[in-house]
């Protein structure tokens, strides 16, 4: 069997299982995707060599966690380079370069957006966008993203210039979608105006603030949006998301918690042992995402959290990690 | 009160209340300090009375107030800005961070009454303070020192001591003797200090001898652990550790230019050998890298260059230090000495106590005049 059969085997395989409810064999699909990195990406065989697994693994838990930062130095790609149709990338910082995501499908990718963002609950729309549309961001997975959820005149910024007429005189309830950096760009362009959204609007942030300078607290953000357009904080969604991932996770109000979607397990484990935490304590996430069909499953993020449950209350990154983040490309390209 | 002690009395008094902190100051005798005050203000009784200076006299006045803002993770600098403001005969305010500075608490409470009645501390900085002292030292982030000098009124004295990380540089040294005294410069202080080494650029007298030194330098790490342990850290430091480790084992497993020494169950300490000379901040805590000194040091820098502190040398020679001016340090001394500063050492460019003092000259009447 060629690889690019099995390549076309698995996407079709890991496509029927995202959906709203968990598959029943999910857990044996994440050993076996595992099983098929091992067999077509060599810096990820390499690695789970060097830790002593090799392509069974008996529980999706001892599938090894890439480290995030690996997609800077590493082609993780579970597929002949000549196939790939997309590449993402994260923000980079001088001398470290940045991290690549490549795809043979999209489709993948698309489905688990959309999925998550409808087992998360969250409106179908209308939607208004703060962030770059792909044709100006290409290798922005959070631009093809939001492009996923809305439409292309759905983007309310194009070329950096926010078009505030389109939040005024909404004739019924919108939901705003963009980086935390993009929000305070337009409270700061309000100025001393506001513009209340009809009711039962909602917004969805992410992104943080990473390598801008700047930081503002979740709260003190929701509270401004509240301010200014009427929002209310309980209706503000946070995503939490990142280039070497597939899907997302949502935590809604200011202080509530990050769900997985039915594909994906988040693990919060301590960050030396790697043993899941107690229920309250503090560790970092390990992220086990089925739809990362052509890459590899497990990713050790760099972000800390505390357990709660079968969610988690995320804290962020570690602060020593690198300044960088989606957010900051944004906020480059809006204060253009 | 400390202003009928004169500058001896001051130094004997607080080298007596500095006794149990030889690991963080150094020899801190009552002539180690007098002799910084004559190397600064050209005479060590500059407080206290007139000397000649040219043609005339002249005489050196201390701010009345000093106000010290010191970080946490730094408590010798802490104790020598402090020691620095009471030796001066200045009142001191001092900033604690958040969770109070131990050190400092100790060694206020082996004062003698008179200099104690010069120090007040505060975890918080009352605003009266600030517009009260006629000198405002900062130790912090680049953030906190922009943020405090904004707010300080233009003429009066301020020092900033912003972030700086340091480094050394191994330039020949084939039987790997620099490796224990470079092991106790990492160690030290868990690197939380300006002066404390991140990186060691190793000269290549052949191919491998950086990625060899590393190794020197992995068994020095572990030795000077066994006697003096890594303090606790939190867990946003232990990720920090964790996940460095976790990105350089990735590397390591598909690169043989990298490679990866960790020592102990509990990341008491890491080396990690890079071939990519870049300089590469330290996540602290005892890791350090080891790279082979490319010929371009600065460039290789890259924006680390605005923010070098001290650069250990080995051999230390005044030919070498010239050779690497370009990194701008404030200091270049022997690897294995760089926690060792002198009392006299220009931290940040500028010499400590005459940065503060003022000058009052006096010209005596003379014959021609008359």
């Amino acid at each position: 069997m060629g690889g690019m059969v099995a390549a076309d085997l698995w996407e079709a395989e890991v496509l029927r299982r995202i959906g709203p409810a968990p598959a029943a064999d999910f857990d044996q699909i994440l050993s076996r995707l595992h099983s098929f990195h091992y067999t077509q990406n060599a810096p990820y065989r390499a690695f789970c060599q060097s830790l002593g697994v090799d392509s069974l693994v008996a529980r999706w838990r001892d599938i090894p966690c890439v480290p995030q930062s690996a997609f800077k130095h590493a082609d993780l790609r579970s597929f002949p380079a000549e196939e790939t149709v997309q590449t993402f990338r994260s923000s980079g910082t001088t001398g470290e370069g940045f991290g690549q995501h490549h795809f043979r499908t999209l489709e993948v990718y698309e489905t688990a957006v959309r999925e998550g963002w409808r087992h998360a609950g969250l409106p179908s729309g209308p939607f208004l966008v703060i962030a770059p549309h792909p044709e100006e961001a290409p290798h922005s997975s959070l631009s093809h993203m939001l492009a996923t959820l809305a439409a292309k005149e759905d983007f309310i910024a194009p070329g950096g210039v926010l078009d505030l007429n389109r939040l005024r005189n909404l004739s019924g309830p919108v939901c705003l979608l963009g980086t935390a950096l993009g929000f305070l760009h337009l409270v700061e362009a309000l100025g001393s105006e506001r513009i209340a959204l009809p009711a039962g609007s909602t917004a969805m942030e992410t992104g943080g603030y990473k390598g801008s300078g700047r930081v503002v607290a979740r709260s003190e953000l929701y509270a401004m949006l509240g301010e200014k357009l009427g929002l209310v904080s309980e209706d503000i969604i946070n995503e939490y998301g990142m280039t070497e991932l597939s899907s997302q996770f949502y935590a809604k109000g200011p202080r509530g918690l990050h769900e997985s979607p039915p594909w994906v397990r988040a693990v919060v484990v301590d960050p030396v042992t790697l043993r899941d935490v107690a229920d309250g304590e503090t560790g970092i996430l390990l992220i086990y995402d089925g739809a990362n069909v052509g890459s590899v499953v497990g990713i050790r993020t760099q972000d800390l959290a505390v357990k709660r449950g079968d969610a988690f209350e995320l804290l962020g990154r570690d602060p020593s990690a690198l300044p960088r983040g989606c957010s900051r490309a944004a906020d480059e390209w809006l204060t253009l | 009160m400390a202003d009928l002690m004169n500058t001896a009395e001051r130094a004997e008094a607080i080298a007596g209340a500095a006794e149990p902190f030889h690991l963080l100051l150094g020899p801190t005798s009552a002539r180690d300090l007098l002799a910084w005050v004559a190397a600064e203000l050209g005479d060590a009784s500059a407080l206290d009375r007139w000397f000649t200076h040219g043609g005339a006299r002249t005489k050196a006045l201390a701010p009345d107030v000093i106000l010290h803002v010191v970080s946490g993770n730094t408590p010798h600098a802490a104790l020598q800005s402090l020691i620095g403001g009471l030796l001066l005969g200045s009142r001191n305010l001092v900033k604690l961070p958040g969770t109070g500075l131990g050190e400092v608490d100790e060694f206020f409470l082996r004062l003698p009454a008179d200099l104690r009645a010069m120090v007040e501390t505060s975890v918080e900085l009352p605003s009266a303070w600030l517009s009260s002292a006629d000198a405002v030292v900062v130790y912090g982030s680049d953030q906190t020192v922009a943020a405090l000098r904004a707010r300080v009124l233009p003429g009066k004295t301020f020092l900033g001591h912003g972030h700086k990380s340091s480094l050394g540089v191994i330039w020949h040294d084939p039987l790997f003797e620099s490796c224990p005294g470079a092991a106790r410069d990492a160690s030290l202080f868990d690197q939380q200090g300006c002066l404390s080494p991140q990186v060691f650029y190793v000269r290549e007298a052949q191919p491998g001898s950086a990625r060899e030194y590393a190794e020197k330098l992995a068994s020095a790490m572990d030795q000077f652990s066994a006697t003096y342990p890594r303090g606790p850290l939190a867990i946003e430091e232990k990720a920090a550790i964790a996940n460095l480790r976790a990105a350089y084992r990735f590397r390591a497993a598909g690169d043989l230019r990298v490679v990866l020494w960790e020592g102990g169950a509990d990341l008491d300490w890491t080396v990690i050998y890079e071939e990519d000379a870049w300089f590469t901040a330290s996540p602290l805590n005892r890791v350090v890298f080891v790279k082979p000194l490319p010929p371009d040091l600065a460039g290789a820098m890259g924006p680390a260059v605005d923010y070098v502190g001290a650069v250990g040398l080995w051999p230390c020679t005044e030919e070498l230090a010239d050779r690497f001016a370009a990194l701008g340090p404030s200091r270049f001394c022997p690897v294995g000495n760089m926690q060792d500063p002198p009392w006299t050492w220009h931290n940040g460019g500028v010499p400590r106590l005459a940065s503060l003092v003022k000058w009052v000259d006096f010209e005596p009447s003379s014959s021609l005049t008359i």
